[in-house]
């Protein structure tokens, strides 16, 4: 314990008990950042290590908690081998026993100190490990908790460490904002957006960026990643220190129990809390865009639209397969005689339904493929019938299955899926879902 | 350190309005522990869901933790109590530990902070076995504190890895059949192994050894963790204003001996000889609670407490566990 002279300190009442400031000097915190990119630099390097690299940079993140899990293991392997070699850091590794305790750690060391970032990454069913507590942390108001999610599928049995995203896609009722991101830029961009979001004054609310396993994970490519002072000037600019108290800098109780009354209130409140991150998160992206000269965060990635002019199949899909389909769109469409576009959606939870409707508005048929195992016509499915609901003119919804189990989705199984979509111009498609694999329509 | 006498005179952060069962152990334990803890050091505890969380924390209603009647101007006098899932308090607690620790170190925080994990038995032995012994393991400098009622209070009852044997649980029903039979987990051997650097048995029954226990454990090297026997009005189904005597007879007679150790200094055992003659019979713990009266009965003319028939070996096997618990304590308190 420090046994230096206290510094003075002053009262504010808050709805959440006092705050005494002077408590905690976040001067002193960031000046103990030692940077790891002074100046900007390219960088090749896969997903895990693009998302570490952008944890690390953070002057907030001083603890990070983890625990391993394919695909997800080498992000903490990074940020320790990063925390250990760098001499005077401020940061430190905390290696836990399971992702249950990583869980219930990041409550504690994030309600101790409600300005610090506090981040971790996992996967699969380590995520499902987590669930008891990232339950809690969804509606906690904690928004400096990260889980940064690897997708890898949940099921166990069988076994398999390929990734796709139904871990995720299981977690959407967590409470988190859950932001796919596609391709090692994306995924150290919206590492550092993602925090700016959840600790909005707003907002509050817990983020879960994520990248699909292995395809992204761990596999190498070139990105920029920025001088750790410009990151701490874009986040510095949105991040303002919370007003509610934390455990240290307060008087105050948290996660209480609390009376029915009270309880649907709260409720209440965290909806309209994560309703709001659907208004501020492009404002974020283009506050970022401006800042980097790269897109920051969106709803969807988009391709292939002219305005708002007709299209014949829109594509809404998820993940780096999706680049697949970018790379085929021009000749099938020559060749088919149909015009294309997608959406690759970047902000699954809460879904942007408003702008999905407007987006596709104009489409004959929306091509829907999802990549999790869902009891019904899929995720992605659900949600664009929701959006589309109530259209005068409802574009036809064809719903697809591939890339399950994290196979990759070949260029023709692209070409079966557009088939579907162009003959469903003229006519129903030919079941609720159809699934796809290895080319084929099984 | 203070007197026992300063101590009572503290102010605890533990304040009226919870809705504990009148008489229940786990207030008179927060009592004691929120005054050892008013010692010009800002005070945060954790808390995992159990009767001490869901009957004390409670929102609009009376939240009874606090120093004061309002926020206090004192920093030092200020509280903080976090709740989380069953089995989190202590990972709550090292977490906060950690982060209060980083500033420190940083030289962003220049104020003490003591942190207090709280725990039930079901909460730290049957779910968060997990939490407790990893936090220790770690050598998490916080007080873990796990207050040991034997039961799952909170759910109404239920067997938990610390019901002693042969006691009527709602989920080891003394129906035919003669109740719990399973020994205790060894709790205390089990934080001696992970690494704690102090342990400790004992209730607020014994007032002064108890509170002399908190205010050591907020200094020791490493993990401290306080069982706190808990007798529960509710689940040991006694009559009310018996806690304390109950606790008394329960260490006394060698189901829970009052018990300190720290790491390389080896340990006590206190009020509770190891010769079995000279401990008052175990017959009259039994004798006050309705959860052994399968086992025992208490003659209503003169109150002694006989062995009801066909419940022989029962009593002697239960017997035979008590001296064996006794003769583990006196091993354990032979440990550096």
């Amino acid at each position: 314990m420090s046994t230096t002279t206290a510094g003075p300190v002053s009262r504010v009442s808050t709805p959440s008990g006092e705050r005494y400031d002077g408590v905690i000097d976040l001067a002193r915190v960031k000046a103990a950042h030692v940077p790891y990119y002074p100046t900007r630099e390219a960088v090749t390097a896969d997903g895990n290590t693009a998302a570490a690299l952008a944890t690390l940079q953070m002057w907030r993140a001083i603890l990070y908690p983890g625990f391993p899990i394919t695909p997800s293991t080498k992000w903490i392997e990074t940020v320790a081998a990063k925390v250990g070699a760098q001499k005077g850091t401020a940061k430190r590794v905390k290696l836990m026993e399971a992702e249950h305790a990583v869980a219930d750690y990041m409550v504690g060391a994030a309600a101790a100190c409600r300005d610090l970032i506090v981040s971790t990454a996992t996967s699969s069913v380590g995520l499902d490990h987590m669930t008891e507590t990232t339950r809690s942390l969804g509606a906690s108001g904690l928004g400096n908790v990260m889980i940064i999610d690897v997708y890898r599928a949940t099921a166990n049995f069988p076994l398999c460490i390929e990734g796709d995203p139904s871990d995720a896609l299981a977690h959407r009722d967590d409470g988190f904002i859950q932001i796919c991101a596609r391709g090692k830029q994306q995924i150290y961009d919206t590492v550092i957006q993602a925090p700016v979001l959840g600790m909005h004054a707003d907002v509050m609310t817990p983020t879960m960026p994520g990248y699909y396993g292995i395809k992204d994970s761990h596999r190498n490519a070139k990105f920029w990643v920025e001088a750790d002072s410009a990151i701490h000037a874009f986040q510095d600019k949105w991040i303002k220190e919370c007003a509610l108290p934390g455990t240290i800098n307060g008087d105050t109780a948290m996660g209480n129990c609390v009376t029915s009354r009270h309880f649907q209130g709260f409720k209440v409140a965290q909806k309209r809390r994560i309703e709001r991150a659907l208004e501020l998160l492009p404002e974020i992206g283009a506050d970022f865009e401006k800042t980097f000269g790269r897109p920051g965060l969106a709803y969807f990635d988009e391709v292939g639209f002219k305005g708002d002019e007709p299209v014949d199949v829109v594509v809404v899909s998820m993940g780096p397969d999706f680049g697949t389909f970018e790379s085929i769109r021009g000749e099938w469409s020559a060749r088919n005689n149909t015009s294309t576009a997608g959406l690759a959606m970047r902000l699954i939870n809460p879904f942007p339904r408003e702008a999905v409707r407007k987006r596709l508005a104009n489409a004959k048929v929306v091509l829907v493929v999802n990549q999790a195992h869902h009891s019904g016509r899929g995720h992605l499915t659900l949600d664009i019938a929701d959006a589309l609901a109530g259209l005068d003119k409802q574009p036809r919804i064809v719903s697809a299955f591939a890339g399950m189990g994290g196979a990759d989705v070949s260029e023709s199984t692209w070409e079966v899926m557009l088939d579907e979509g162009r003959d469903a111009i003229t006519k129903a498609p030919r079941q609720p879902y159809m699934v796809f694999h290895e080319g084929a329509r099984l | 350190m203070s007197g026992y006498k300063e101590t009572a005179r503290q102010e605890s952060c533990f304040r009226p309005g919870s809705t504990l069962c009148p008489g229940c152990m786990e207030s008179v334990a927060f009592q004691n522990i929120g005054r050892v803890t008013d010692n010009g050091v800002k005070t945060i505890f954790t808390i995992g869901t159990s009767c001490a969380e869901v009957s004390t924390l409670a929102f609009p209603n009376v939240v009874a933790w606090g120093r004061g009647d309002d926020s206090p101007d004192d920093f030092a006098k200020s509280f903080s109590i976090l709740h989380n899932v069953f089995e989190s308090a202590p990972t709550l607690a090292e977490a906060t530990r950690d982060v209060a620790d980083q500033l420190t170190s940083i030289g962003a925080l220049d104020r003490k902070i003591q942190v207090i994990s709280a725990s039930g038995d079901g909460g730290a032995f049957s779910i968060g076995l997990r939490t407790l012994l990893h936090t220790i393991h770690r050598r998490a400098r916080v007080t873990i504190v796990v207050l040991v009622n034997e039961i799952f209070a909170n759910t109404g009852f239920q067997y938990s890895p610390a019901t002693m044997p042969f006691a009527d649980t709602s989920t080891t029903p003394a129906e035919g059949t003669p109740g719990n039979l399973n020994p205790p987990l060894d709790y205390i051997h089990l934080a001696i192994a992970a690494g704690a650097g102090m342990v400790a048995q004992l209730s607020p029954a014994h007032g002064k050894m108890f509170v002399k226990a908190i205010e050591r454990s907020l200094e020791v090297e490493g993990t401290a963790v306080i069982f706190i026997p808990a007798p529960c009005i509710s689940g040991w189904k006694f009559e009310d204003g018996q806690t304390v005597e109950l606790a008394l007879l329960g260490a006394r007679s060698g189901v829970f001996p009052a018990f300190t150790w720290e790491r390389g200094k080896g340990g006590t055992v206190k009020d509770c000889p190891q010769d079995a003659s000279e401990r008052p019979n175990i017959t009259e713990f039994l004798g006050e609670q309705r959860r052994f009266g399968h086992l025992v009965g208490k003659d209503k003319v003169t109150g002694e407490v006989k062995v009801k028939p066909g419940q022989e070996e029962n009593m002697e096997k239960l017997t035979a566990w008590v001296q064996s618990n006794v003769d583990r304590m006196y091993s354990l308190a032979a440990m550096k």
